[in-house]
């Protein structure tokens, strides 16, 4: 036997019986009903099955694969013992109307709990769209104040009949104390043999969820990355022809791996959080590589929050970094920025043909004019050091206020 | 390193293409005796050839370039590693220098720059990438400015030289070893010593001051 796939109300056993004793679906329902209504021996049997039995399109079974899982097994039994404990102090107290559906309750719920951690995938996904589509235990948010007064009421409702049955049964006054003490020392007990075993569980629970939250982050990364990767392949495959464009494409797709790979803070970084000065220079690595093709080897140590005076600094260390990118003829150009206790220094490097810093032309001074007036505004320096040939280096040091400003 | 005698040159990465793509960008100029596309077949193989340099990729299966740098080392001191990458983890990094590679460089690099590596690695110095050295100057950072406030349990060891420093940053602007002689005005031996004098500081330096840093580098 299989449990139904197509044919179900919850865990498909009905249908999946009704197939195997080739009656039909309805009638194997009813009984089932009428089972568990008639002291509830039908909801034993239900879990049971719903538990042992594999679903018509899996090969392992919900329990099979719960006993299966060490950590899986604990939490299950972790449960059971809970229910177990508050049962046994029911019946201590002389709630003696529990009795067999009590019983067959605990074993349903314990059934759901194995349900809820065993489920594959696949069913755990059918069955919240099944509760998601019953009116009170349903998740869904935002289906306002109709749901939310269905629960209270609900819950409201069996909270009086728990006191009224509890006031009914009349143990409570006169000599009561007994069983209270009584209780109380179960409970304890109780409490001493299972609660640090209770707590451990619950803390692996948390750590699990937390975990898988880390790998659904991760995988998201990942299907993220390949597809980028994917296009990225596509469009050097179009522009074969042109190897400017293929190694554009290709310091992209590296640069925008890197920082998936190797600093996922930074891709990450929430446009809420004010950008620290390193943020701002890799800020600046992006856009040069994408405008002008030419790699940024960025190197940075230490950080620090962005001011006016290191906002100046990007600035400036941009403009630098352009006019190597445009002038130099060099493919790479290294930017080596580091944060100190008293001064931030940014050096811009190229390799490519050099200048000789007398006699640049008049656009070029414009730019290297903004620089100086930029960084001195702050009381920082730009020094420039290049001769014809030899590449060019650009210094540009920033004294820091350390907030005492 | 003079011509009648090639260095002998071992390529350990578990990539096909980058394997062949460095025999390339070698050339005739060294003698590669064999490669291995992974950890247990490289440390046999190693032992078996004994290369002067051996070229080791950090990320493999089975344990990665660390595992078989650990246990080249042990049988064989005297076999020098580069390590070769294109991480730009500072876990990585730090990790392959610390289990005894003596340099650190990525992918990237041409074939004249490696070759240049791969000779001072078989002398005995260490080679530095401009990203290593931005790592160490971070790692090692003063205290005062704010990086690692650890306490210091060997102070020689844990803290560079003013001089150190100096050379790192030049490094680490991109500047090769004979410019930065110049530019501090010492002998290309000098500029080496302090380098291979980090490196050694490195090794040796508190553990887990150096792992503490490269955790929280990911972190923020």
């Amino acid at each position: 036997m299989r449990r139904s796939v197509d044919d179900r109300v919850l865990g498909g056993v009905c249908g999946g019986l009704a197939a195997r004793l080739r009656v039909g679906p309805r009638t194997v329902r009813v009984l089932a009903v009428l089972a568990i209504a008639l002291g509830g021996m039908g909801i034993l049997l239900y879990m049971a099955l719903w538990v042992a039995v594999p679903a018509a399109d899996e090969t392992s079974s919900i329990g099979g694969r719960v006993v299966g899982d060490r950590r899986e097994l604990q939490v299950v039994l972790a449960f059971s013992t809970a229910v177990l404990a508050v049962l046994l102090v029911l019946q201590a107290l002389g709630l003696n109307g529990l009795g067999i559906p009590a019983w067959s309750l605990l074993a349903g719920a314990v059934g759901a709990l194995v349900v809820w951690r065993g489920a594959s995938p696949a069913e755990s996904a059918r069955l919240r769209e099944t509760l998601n589509a019953a009116p009170v235990i349903g998740s869904t948010p935002g289906k306002g104040w109709r749901l939310f007064a269905a629960r209270a009421l609900i819950g409201a409702v069996l909270i009086i009949f728990g006191i009224s049955e509890l006031s009914r049964s009349g143990n409570f006054s006169g000599a009561a104390f007994a069983v209270l003490v009584g209780a109380a020392a179960f409970v304890g007990g109780f409490l001493v043999l299972f609660a640090p075993w209770w707590a451990r569980t619950l803390r692996d629970l948390s750590t699990e969820r937390r975990e898988r939250v880390r790998a659904e982050e991760r995988a998201d990364m990942a299907s993220h990355v390949h597809d980028s990767v994917l296009q990225t392949l596509l469009l050097i495959q179009k522009s074969a022809g042109d190897p400017a464009e293929v190694t554009r494409l290709a310091r992209i797709q590296e640069r925008e791996l890197r920082h998936w790979l190797f600093n996922p803070a930074m891709l990450g970084r929430r446009s809420d959080q004010p950008p620290t000065f390193a943020a701002a220079m890799a800020d600046i690595e992006r856009e040069i590589e994408d405008t002008y093709g030419v790699g940024i080897e960025l190197i940075l140590v230490g950080d620090c929050p962005m001011d006016d005076s290191t906002a100046a600094l990007v600035g400036a260390s941009r403009e630098a970094s352009v006019n190597a990118a445009k002038w130099s003829g060099c493919a790479e150009v290294t930017v080596f920025a580091e944060v100190e206790h008293d001064v931030v220094s940014v050096f811009v490097r190229d390799l490519g043909k050099g200048f000789d810093p007398e006699q640049v032309s008049a656009d070029r001074q414009g730019i290297a004019a903004s620089m100086v007036e930029r960084m001195a505004r702050h009381g920082g320096q730009v020094t420039v050091a290049s001769a014809p040939g030899t590449g060019c280096e650009v210094e540009l040091v920033l004294p820091r206020s350390n907030g005492d400003r | 390193m003079t011509d009648d005698r090639r260095l002998r040159v071992f390529v350990v990465d578990d990539h096909a293409l980058i394997r062949s793509g460095i025999r390339a960008e070698l050339g005739d100029e060294v003698e590669v005796v064999g490669e291995a596309d992974e950890v247990d077949a490289a440390v046999e193989l190693i032992l078996e050839r004994r290369p002067d340099v051996v070229l080791l990729d950090v990320h493999m299966p089975g344990g990665g370039g660390r595992a078989v740098l650990e246990a080249v080392t042990a049988e064989a001191p005297e076999v020098a590693f580069l390590a070769l990458s294109v991480s730009d983890a500072a876990e990585d990094v730090i990790d392959v220098i610390r289990a005894g590679a003596r340099g650190y460089v990525t992918k990237n690099i041409s074939g004249p720059d490696l070759l240049d590596a791969i000779g001072r690695i078989a002398d005995g110095d260490a080679v530095f990438s401009p990203r290593l050295a931005g790592f160490v100057l971070d790692a090692f950072a003063d205290p005062a400015g704010g990086g690692l406030p650890v306490p210091s349990f060997d102070a020689e060891l844990d803290q560079l030289t003013p001089r150190e420093r100096e050379v790192l940053r030049l490094i680490a602007r991109g500047y090769a070893y004979k410019e930065i002689a110049r530019e501090l005005g010492i002998s290309a031996k000098t500029v080496e010593s302090h380098v291979s004098a980090v490196l050694r500081k490195l090794q040796l330096a508190n553990r887990y001051q150096l792992t503490n840093w490269a955790t929280e580098r990911r972190i923020n």
